[in-house]
């Protein structure tokens, strides 16, 4: 009986034990594979860096017109901090700067440019009378040119994917992972990883509050539980975080820890972006480095630690708050810092910055993406931390949003109190701005609300141009050699058969027919029947071709309603074709990126400036003095009332498929812009390109302070007076509407009815008074130059050059 | 290719020197790139800069064609600084560094014939024949009236050509280079 219990026991016992081992063994095998995997993945972890992409730098320099206040925003853009003026004579912080009467200090940061890296260094702005005086580095050395730093406007982030800044040890101020121990993990430097104490202490809490208020996770843990680890909460994960996080503890420094945890960490998300990492954070909440941060920003983002959403300090600043002050009390408690600095920290306000008063131009942004994917891997773009400098122009930038919102608003209203306009979803927009010269794109707005990454209008919305077409029939018709700005056309009623069999009878905008006009008149105002009997007369596809060569891609359909426009181009494409018009016969590449730099600062791609001559000079600038005139006295003349007196600029209204759509493409010295308005659902807005379009296109002209169309009159053409509405020559006893334009030479139209039969060719048209042209005479400069500086435009320009 | 650069660098620091010209006088005050906000009359402002230099006297009676006013470029203080940075980063052998630096001059002064005459210079070191004639008619539509500047325009123009095997084009251009280089 025994003895077979006995034989019983030991069956029992054997596969026990035999269980116990392989359990043993198993748990071995199972910590040991936990142990390989974490050390593995943590060395070789490198965190994906998504690009990081910036506007151009502002180039300071003696002379440039900027005055202290306009100084002091672009530093606060750049959010540097202003500090008190006393004991003036020491250098600045780096970060922040100062105003001493004309003078302002500032303590430039350690920043990145598409070309160098330049240390932190101290700079004096000295400003008079609006413009900059004199710019000093730390030792009082004069210094000709000075870039601030570039303004950090976005990262490229995989979809649904994570996005940080990382920092170095040395980038962290000290107070941040004291403040981490303080809160999260008391006994981080001496724990192995997990901290047994902590987690009984944490269940305590919480047992009396009866509630999960303590997580009792080490530092250690909670990295674990971000490197490797689903957010569920099951008692197993539970398990494999402590063996990992012992294992971790085990084969790395605690600094390399921290250094990881401050990397690693999730502290808030915007929209598909996740925001990792105290550097990004810092970026994201306050818009300054991390290495700036005071006390009480430092505790804000130790706060949201606990539960980014929960503790979402835009939306729930009340609860951010109260959990900050406990962060600090915590922190006075453990002696990280004084009960004094405690308090002072604890009246601070949260000073989170909002979200849209930050540098975010998703429309540009996209732009950027779109041309580094034709050198880049998606990967490439998302993970390898590369910097990309951009031709962003922030101040454009802002101000091209500001404009389109307002103006729509504006416009809406307008509509809404005409009888019969149909309601529906508000008027929507789109801008481009560029640099015509150069190509650079310095600004895009994609739709009204520009902080919103949708429906791209400036790149992807593709609407018919309408008479944004005309000035290439008109170049192509003086490129053919037979006409000129004085030239005659019918302006009459025409009919074209088109292949279909079907007969194509476009009208007038007025319906109304002007007979025998000259070319300047056709194109100022916009005459159809005038374009298309020029159209036909040039040929179809002479005119495809001038598009073409001035950058359009796809080759229009050879139908006579192209010459009123009846293609479908995207803003962008617009300012494409225009940057030839506005740069002299010149294409250039257009440009968003300036060059791409590796995430070590070495340069892997640069965008070099590219022109291409696509027109004679002589043709180009006769196309350029009728599209000022369009402004002067054509269909875009209500824009002088918005723009600055003086101001020479040159453009085209467009309006399409029955006011549809409302365009205005148009140029200054500096600037090209290129201005869409209309619904989306294509409803008829009842706006022409005057009256939509140019509104926005005139205030945006007018804010950027941008500079006169200006271009040295060609060798090979002459200016000739001429009788705007007849096209025949004059002067002032026998017109009232005089107009002078460059012709080549030996051009000499009738003389009109009534005038001197002898008028002298040329641009003295004796007593031309000056005031009724925009481009003045030779006699008007020197008899009345104060007029003349108003008037006379371009052509005094290059002759004070 | 060193000797490729080292030319390059010379190019660039003789040009430099001959179109800049010593003694440079920066104007009083330079054409505004962008200020933050509008100045009270911006156009005004802006030619204001270019008006710095008393305006030549008008003629004396309108004759018809125009005479071209006869005018020399200059650089501003803050690109002549670029220029000659961008000519020490040629010479020590950072041509790319060289384009970028003459690139921030450009965005300075678009319209400065000197300047586009630099970077199609570097593009020509670099081999890039086409970029550098086009830069070189773009210099010379914009140098009207200077015919120094056009001179080393066409001169550009000229050895581009030359580069591409354009021989009689090439020697079209530096006819053309040496006359106005006479005027």
């Amino acid at each position: 009986m025994a003895r077979r219990s006995e034989m019983k026991m030991r069956r029992l016992i054997i596969p026990g034990l035999v269980l116990v081992a392989a359990g043993a063994a198993a748990a071995a095998v199972y910590v040991l594979r936990l142990d390989h995997l974490v050390v593995r993945q943590f060395e070789g972890r490198r965190w994906t860096l998504p690009a990081q992409v910036y506007a151009a730098p502002l180039e300071l320099y003696d002379g440039l017109a900027l005055s202290e206040s306009d100084v002091e925003r672009e530093l606060q853009r750049l959010a540097y901090r202003r500090v008190d003026a006393q004991g003036s004579g020491g250098p600045v912080r780096t970060g922040t700067y100062r105003r001493v009467g004309s003078r302002i200090d500032v303590g430039l940061r350690a920043t990145r440019f598409a070309d160098e890296a330049r240390p932190a260094e101290q700079l004096s702005i000295t400003v008079s009378d609006g413009a900059i005086t004199s710019l000093r580095d730390g030792t009082g050395r004069e210094e000709p040119i000075v870039r601030l730093d570039p303004l950090l406007i976005g990262d490229i982030f995989p979809i649904h994917g994570e996005d940080r800044i990382i920092v170095t040890p040395d980038e962290v101020p000290p107070l941040l992972p004291a403040a981490l121990k303080a809160v999260e993990d008391r006994n981080f430097d001496t724990n192995r990883g997990i901290d047994i104490l902590g987690i009984l202490r944490a269940l305590w809490v919480d047992i009396r509050a009866g509630q999960w208020e303590q997580g009792g996770s080490t530092i250690t843990q909670q990295l674990v539980r971000s490197y490797f680890l689903s957010p569920r909460r099951t008692a197993s994960r539970k398990i494999r975080e402590a063996i990992m996080a012992v294992s971790l503890a085990e084969h790395f420094s605690k600094a390399d820890l921290m250094n990881a945890y401050i990397n690693e960490i999730h502290l808030g998300q915007d929209g598909n972006r996740a925001i990792h990492g105290f550097g990004l954070a810092s970026e994201f909440y306050f818009g300054k480095p991390l290495s700036e941060l005071d006390l009480d920003e430092i505790a804000t983002l130790v706060a949201i630690v606990r539960g980014p959403s929960y503790y979402d300090p835009r939306r729930h600043p009340d609860r951010v708050l109260k959990r900050r002050n406990r962060v600090l009390d915590e922190m006075a408690e453990q002696r990280v810092i004084s009960e004094d600095e405690a308090r002072i920290a604890e009246a601070q306000p949260l000073g989170v910055k909002s979200k849209t008063a930050g540098a975010y131009y998703p429309a540009y942004l996209d732009l950027v993406r779109r041309t580094l994917r034709r050198d880049y891997r998606e990967q490439d773009l998302t993970e390898a931390g590369l910097k990309v400098f951009t031709n962003l122009d922030p101040r454009v930038q802002a101000d091209a949003e500001r404009i389109l919102d307002r103006e729509l608003a504006r416009l809406d209203r307008v509509l809404a109190k005409r009888p019969h306009h149909p309601k529906g979803a508000p008027l929507e927009g789109a801008v481009v701005v560029t640099a015509p010269q150069s190509g650079d794109v310095i600004a895009v707005v994609g739709g009204r609300d520009a902080g919103f990454d949708g429906f791209n209008r400036a790149l992807d919305g593709r609407r018919q141009i309408g008479s944004l077409v005309k000035p290439f029939v008109y170049l192509t018709a003086i490129e053919s050699g037979r006409y000129n700005d004085t030239s005659i056309v019918m302006d009459a009623p025409v009919e074209v058969k088109l292949s279909n069999g079907q007969l194509w009878r476009p009208r007038n905008f007025t319906r109304e027919n002007y007979g025998p006009v000259p070319l300047v008149r056709a194109l100022a105002e916009s005459l159809n029947d005038a374009t298309v009997n020029l159209g036909l007369d040039v040929g179809l596809d002479a005119i495809v071709r001038t598009l073409q060569r001035f950058g359009l891609e796809e080759a229009p359909p050879r139908n006579p309603s192209l010459l009123l426009g009846a293609i479908d181009l995207t803003p962008l494409q617009v300012a494409q074709l225009y940057g030839g018009l506005a740069n002299g016969g010149f294409r250039t590449t257009l440009r968003a990126v300036r060059a791409v730099v590796s995430a070590d600062g070495k340069p892997l791609k640069a965008f070099p400036v590219e022109v291409q001559p696509v027109a004679k000079a002589d043709a180009i600038y006769q196309v350029d003095s009728m599209l000022e005139q369009v402004i002067e006295r054509g269909t875009a003349r209500s824009a002088r009332a918005v723009l600055p007196r003086g101001l020479v600029v040159a453009g085209k209204t467009g309006t399409a498929s029955d006011m549809r759509d409302s365009w205005f493409a148009g140029f200054s010295g500096s600037d090209l812009a290129v201005v869409w308005v209309g619904y989306d659902d294509d409803r008829v807005t009842g706006l022409d390109g005057a009256t939509g379009a140019l509104t926005v296109w005139s205030h945006l002209m007018a804010d950027v302070s941008t500079t006169s169309w200006t271009a040295p009159v060609p060798d090979d053409l002459q200016e000739i007076t001429i009788d705007y509405p007849t096209g025949m020559r004059a002067e002032a006893s026998c017109s009232s509407d005089l107009v002078t334009l460059p012709v080549p030479p030996g051009t000499n139209p009738p003389v009109k009815p009534g005038c001197p039969a002898m008028l002298p060719l040329g641009a003295a048209a004796a007593g031309a008074a000056p005031s009724t042209g925009a481009a003045g005479s030779v006699g008007g400069v020197a008899s009345s130059v104060g007029a003349a500086l108003q008037r006379a435009g371009k052509w005094l320009q290059g002759l004070v050059h | 290719m060193r000797r490729a650069l080292a030319a390059a660098a010379v190019l660039l620091a003789t040009s430099c020197q001959s179109l800049i010209g010593p003694p440079y006088q920066p104007p009083p005050q330079q054409p505004a790139e962008r200020p933050a906000a509008p100045p009270a009359q911006p156009s005004q402002q802006a030619r204001a800069g270019k008006a710095a230099q008393p305006p030549p006297p008008a003629p004396p009676q309108p004759v018809p064609p125009p005479p071209q006013p006869s005018r020399q470029f200059h650089l501003g203080a803050a690109a002549s600084a670029l220029v000659q940075q961008a000519s020490r980063e040629a010479a020590s052998g950072n041509p790319q560094l060289a384009q970028s630096t003459l690139e921030r001059a450009l965005r300075i002064e678009p319209a400065n014939p000197l300047l586009w005459i630099m970077l199609g210079q570097a593009h020509e070191s670099e081999g890039q024949y086409e970029l550098a004639g086009s830069m070189g008619r773009k210099a010379v539509q914009l140098a009207a009236g200077d015919p120094r500047a056009q001179a080393s325009a066409w001169r550009l123009i000229g050895d581009s050509l030359r580069a591409r095997g354009r021989n009689e084009e090439a020697n079209e251009a530096y006819s053309r280079a040496d006359m106005l280089a006479a005027q």
